[in-house]
């Protein structure tokens, strides 16, 4: 990261730079405000003693006297040379002695010595001048009156002279009365000079203090701050691109501060990013395998209902055609038909309470009991409760069978058949349009013990037909959640023409209806259903 | 579909509206689970009840066996498209439908 400037370093050394430029202008400006005013109190304070010696030069009893003739007599002119001499000897500007009107807006002057550098000419004994600032007059009567210092000192600035100060006392005679004003303007040369060189150094000092703490600083937040947060930076968009956890940098950082917390979690937080990815993959990878294994126990499942049409080819006293569709998961209907014997076609059709595994395995169960008893010889309410007893042993799970068996003894058309429960099959017996084949209520398999299956018989006759199916059908839903209902079924059956369907067709035709009235609504439950129809026996075989 | 409950002393009256299916009925079983212990009498109000599968019939199945052992179990106000469902099943033979 050297020698590149991260957006981090621009904006800790540009906050740097601007604190540092806002301290060296306070710390300039202080320093400013206290060397002037430590200064001016210097300089004001030596007018003070200025005029303190210039007064103990004067003779205060004389002054009135000096005023009142004018006569500049050979003391006066001591007092002059004197204050004259040391105007010179302290570098003052003027030392001038003055009487002030009572209003004290003008002054007559009595002693006024100045400075020759300054190229002014000294006002005369008696001259009086309009020239008291209105901005010092109640200052100078406080003085005049009390005979105290200024609590201010005065402070001017001409363009002419550059800065002064003034010291001004009252001038006493022996009776302690204020017969005069003294004061002494001292120029502030040495002030202007003084504090710009001042301020300067003292914006050098800084600079440079503030130069070198930056440099040091720079150098600090580079190694302590910037750097490892670049490393960490860099290290999450390396982490965020190639997801692969590496340490190595971000185990260098050995801090105890905020910026190693931070470069532990993001260590930690890559270790655990990756675990999770592979916990995902492996939770994904089985969730694959059961959805695989699923797939294969509904292929099994519906590889377990005879598929292969016609079923019987050498048979042509019947046909017979059925179909399960799976609702979206593995179900609990399935259909059945196999000759007992030659002379007798079991059918079967069955729905298992609920979905999924255990509907699956529990229809496998149910479906191979009925076959084995049935395949034994035994009357179709004889197997019901022999398989109804079965299934009640070791039932905690509390599922049922909803069947319906019918075994029809072909040579002579007599049908036998009892249901458990099940939906009552369509039939269409000697020429007459379908309806529900009278069935005797009887409770589900399963459900309870010892339940007693009614059977019925009627005789079946060439061009009779037998509907078989599961409430998949008649409970198909509309996205209205309308039912398909038992009278659309009959109606289809009745009111479409079917004549010279086969029976494979009219099933796709009845499947076709059904998914119409769905309108794309989910298919909840599995759709079987299952149709027998009887042949005269002149050997014609529609079957497709 | 909302099950609501109501227990006074040994009575425990259930109503339900909406579907008692596939979805819906695991709910049911755990509601009764959690609830029939202790309790003499259980009534069901089907007024609300407009569809019940064969996962439902499942449920009530099971309660009726858990009632036969403690008590008594009544359903009340069924529809005629659940009358029918519980006519065609057989169910009508085992259940109290009041």
């Amino acid at each position: 990261m050297k020698g590149k400037i991260s957006g981090l370093s621009v904006k800790l050394i540009a906050s740097v730079l601007l604190l540092s430029v806002l301290l060296c202008a306070a710390i300039s400006y202080m320093g400013y405000r206290e060397f002037t005013t430590v200064l001016e109190e210097e300089y004001n304070r030596s007018a003070y003693e200025i005029a303190e010696t210039a007064k103990t030069y004067l003779n205060p009893d004389r002054l009135d006297y000096y005023l009142e003739t004018g006569e500049i007599d050979q003391e006066y002119l001591d007092i002059q040379a004197k204050l004259d001499a040391l105007v010179v000897s302290t570098d003052s500007y003027i030392i001038y002695v003055t009487k002030l009107s009572d209003n004290y807006t003008t002054s007559t002057y009595i002693f006024d010595s100045v400075h020759p550098d300054t190229g002014f000419t000294r006002y005369e004994l008696g001259y009086t001048a309009q020239d008291m600032d209105p901005a010092y007059q109640e200052e100078v009567a406080e003085i005049m009156t009390t005979g105290e210092r200024s609590a201010v000192y005065f402070y001017s600035y001409t363009q002419a002279s550059g800065a002064h100060t003034t010291a001004a006392i009252p001038v006493e005679n022996s009776a302690g009365e204020i017969v005069a004003f003294l004061g002494v303007e001292k120029a502030m040369t040495a002030l202007e000079n003084a504090r710009s060189t001042y301020v300067w150094n003292v914006m050098g000092i800084t600079m440079l203090a503030v130069a070198l703490f930056l440099l040091v600083y720079i150098g600090f937040l580079r190694r302590e701050v910037v750097s490892p947060i670049l490393t960490i930076a860099g290290e999450a968009q390396r982490f965020a691109e190639d997801n692969v956890a590496r340490l190595d940098l971000l185990e260098q950082i050995r801090k105890e501060d905020e910026i190693g917390t931070l470069a532990r979690v993001i260590g930690k937080m890559e270790t655990d990013i990756v675990q999770y990815v592979e916990n995902l993959t492996a939770v994904t990878a089985e969730k694959e395998r059961i959805g695989a294994e699923l797939n294969v126990a509904t292929q099994i499942q519906a590889d377990m209902l005879p598929w292969i049409f016609p079923p019987f080819p050498d048979r042509q006293e019947f046909d017979i055609y059925a179909t399960m569709t799976p609702a979206k998961e593995v179900g609990g209907d399935f259909y059945d038909f196999f000759l007992v014997d030659q002379d007798h076609l079991a059918v079967v059709m069955a729905d298992v309470s609920g979905k999924g595994v255990p509907a699956a395995l529990f229809m496998v169960i149910a479906k191979t009991l009925i076959k084995n008893h049935a395949q034994a010889g035994m009357a179709p309410s004889r197997v019901f409760e022999t398989v109804n007893n079965q299934l009640c042993e070791n039932n905690e799970a509390g599922m049922f069978v909803t069947a319906f068996l019918g075994i029809l003894e072909i040579s002579t058309g007599r049908f036998t058949y009892v249901n458990a429960g099940h939906n009552p099959p369509l039939a269409a017996l000697g020429g007459q349009p379908y309806d529900w084949l009278p069935s005797k209520r009887s409770f589900v398999l399963a459900g309870m013990e010892n339940v007693h299956y009614r059977q019925q018989e009627i005789t079946l006759l060439p061009g009779d037909r037998l509907f078989l199916y599961t409430d998949g059908v008649t409970e198909a839903l509309d996205p209205d959640n309308a039912l398909y209902s038992d009278s659309r079924l009959q109606a289809f059956f009745n009111e479409v023409d079917l004549a010279d369907k086969s029976l494979e067709e009219q099933l796709a035709l009845l499947h076709q209806d059904i998914a119409a009235f769905a309108a794309g609504a989910e298919q909840a439950d599995d759709i079987t259903m299952l149709l027998l129809r009887i042949n005269e026996t002149d050997g014609r075989n529609e079957n497709g | 579909m909302t099950i609501t409950k109501n227990v006074d002393h040994n009575t425990l009256r259930i109503t339900l509206e909406g579907r008692l299916d596939t979805n819906t009925a695991p709910q049911l079983e755990a509601e009764l689970k959690s609830s029939t212990g202790g309790i003499s009498e259980l009534i069901f109000d089907f007024s609300g009840l407009d569809y019940i599968s064969s996962a439902g019939l499942r449920v009530l199945l099971a309660a009726q066996k858990t009632m036969n052992k403690q008590g008594k179990m009544t359903i009340l106000h069924v529809n005629e498209t659940i009358m029918e469902v519980f006519e065609i099943t057989g169910f009508v033979d085992i259940l109290t439908i009041a």
